[in-house]
């Protein structure tokens, strides 16, 4: 059950939208950010701005091309300047297909969010309603204030609670799961382990180079998806309250009066 | 007559302020609300400053943290500390790093433009009631959060 159905269908933008899955809304971003996360991993780009669907093709293209083409061994192999090792681990029939996609993602996503911004613009004056509750069997979302703190001490915990503080299931669950495929190859706990032991030669060995670098970017991401979901959501409250209070409550007969304040 | 003043952030204590005011008698005629505007806010288009709160003080230090984590824990392979070691110190330095910046930026460069910090009131709301529902008005108000409330005694020409 939702508070709004837009049957007519009558305005021209809308700025959020809060289903089951999520609340989803248009609001201004910096481009350069996005592009950014982009070209930290394909995908969290168009992740950032609520293009799932692209995103997770991307997410998933990224995974396993850089994979198969061994990117980012090669990537651990140039940092160290073992260029000879750099070259032999990249496997020539995946590694050129790499690159189109790769700049395609930075730049689609930086175009996109330019566009988006305007039509955040458009949609904040055209002011249009939009359902801001959403109960049904499976789940309940409502527009509300979050710490933002919090969102970024979970996601640092484990990327996906962040998000999932904040009820973008979406990007929760696949994070989440994601995390888990990372930290299983990388063996990266395996290490952590060893490294509490005092055992950092052993740590180094053990971990899988193609795999680990995969992870700084999704911790990153992690933190920075939830922490400016949950301050926006907290904007997206106060707007959608004060419109609420102008709405309801200035009637027209209200007068303030002069006179004494009093205990 | 009296007039209760009282300033709100914007949650939803403050719309269970005003339906416990009504469930007590206040009609809504007699509730007044005035949401505030906090700050001017700059609206460019291609200002490159368009991050989640205005002074958001994380976006360079995720950036730089996961950039600074990629190339410290690829070198760390070859390093004594090892990789773990070298992508966290990479994490923390560069987010250091970014937050540095972004503050020195909000700082001094774009210093008028800042919010004021902790606790701000965001609505003002004016109830009119009988002098005897004064203090069960403002005992509502205190009891959901109201930053600060003023009673004013008028009388009725």
């Amino acid at each position: 059950m939702d508070n709004y159905n837009n049957t007519d269908n009558k305005f021209r933008r809308y700025k959020a939208y809060v289903s089951i899955a999520g609340t989803t809304q248009f609001h201004l971003r910096n481009p350069y950010m996005i592009a950014w996360w982009s070209a930290a991993f394909p995908g969290f780009g168009h992740l950032l701005l609520s293009k799932y669907l692209r995103g997770l093709v991307l997410f998933i293209w990224e995974v396993v091309v850089n994979y198969n083409a061994r990117i980012n061994l090669a990537m651990v192999h140039s940092f160290c300047g073992n260029i000879e090792l750099a070259k032999e681990s990249l496997d020539t029939r995946w590694m050129l297909m790499y690159i189109p996609v790769y700049i395609f993602g930075i730049w689609d996503s930086y175009r996109t969010c330019i566009d988006m911004n305007k039509v955040a613009l458009l949609a904040e004056r055209e002011d249009a309603p939009f359902n801001s509750f959403s109960i049904g069997a499976l789940e309940i979302n409502y527009l509300d204030k979050r710490k933002p703190e919090m969102s970024v001490l979970w996601s640092l915990f484990m990327p996906g609670l962040g998000q999932l503080h904040i009820h973008r299931v979406l990007s929760a669950f696949f994070s989440l799961i994601w995390t888990i495929i990372f930290l299983y190859f990388s063996k990266a706990l395996i290490a952590v382990q060893l490294l509490f032991l005092g055992n950092i030669q052993q740590a180094t060995f053990v971990l899988d180079k193609q795999w680990l670098l995969y992870m700084p970017s999704m911790w990153g991401f992690a933190v920075y998806d939830s922490y400016m979901n949950t301050v926006e959501n907290n904007k997206l409250y106060n707007w959608e309250q004060r419109a609420f209070l102008i709405k309801q409550f200035q009637h027209p007969n209200f007068s303030i009066k002069k006179g004494k304040v009093v205990d | 007559m009296v007039q209760v003043f009282s300033t709100f952030e914007h949650s939803a204590n403050l719309e269970l302020a005003i339906s416990y005011l009504e469930k007590n008698g206040i009609h809504k005629e007699n509730i007044f609300a005035i949401p505030l505007t906090n700050r001017k806010t700059e609206r460019r288009l291609f200002d490159s400053i368009h991050n989640a709160d205005g002074i958001s003080l994380i976006s360079t230090g995720t950036a730089l943290g996961t950039a600074f984590s990629v190339v410290g824990a690829s070198i760390g392979f070859r390093l004594e500390w090892g990789p773990i070691y070298w992508g966290l110190i990479g994490t923390g330095g560069g987010f250091i790093l970014g937050f540095i910046i972004d503050l020195y930026y909000y700082k001094f460069v774009k210093k008028n433009q800042r919010l004021r910090r902790g606790k701000n009131s965001e609505v003002i709301l004016i109830v009119d009631c009988e002098e005897t529902q004064s203090d069960m008005v403002e005992n509502i108000l205190w009891h959901h959060f109201a930053l600060g409330t003023a009673k004013i005694q008028y009388e009725i020409q």
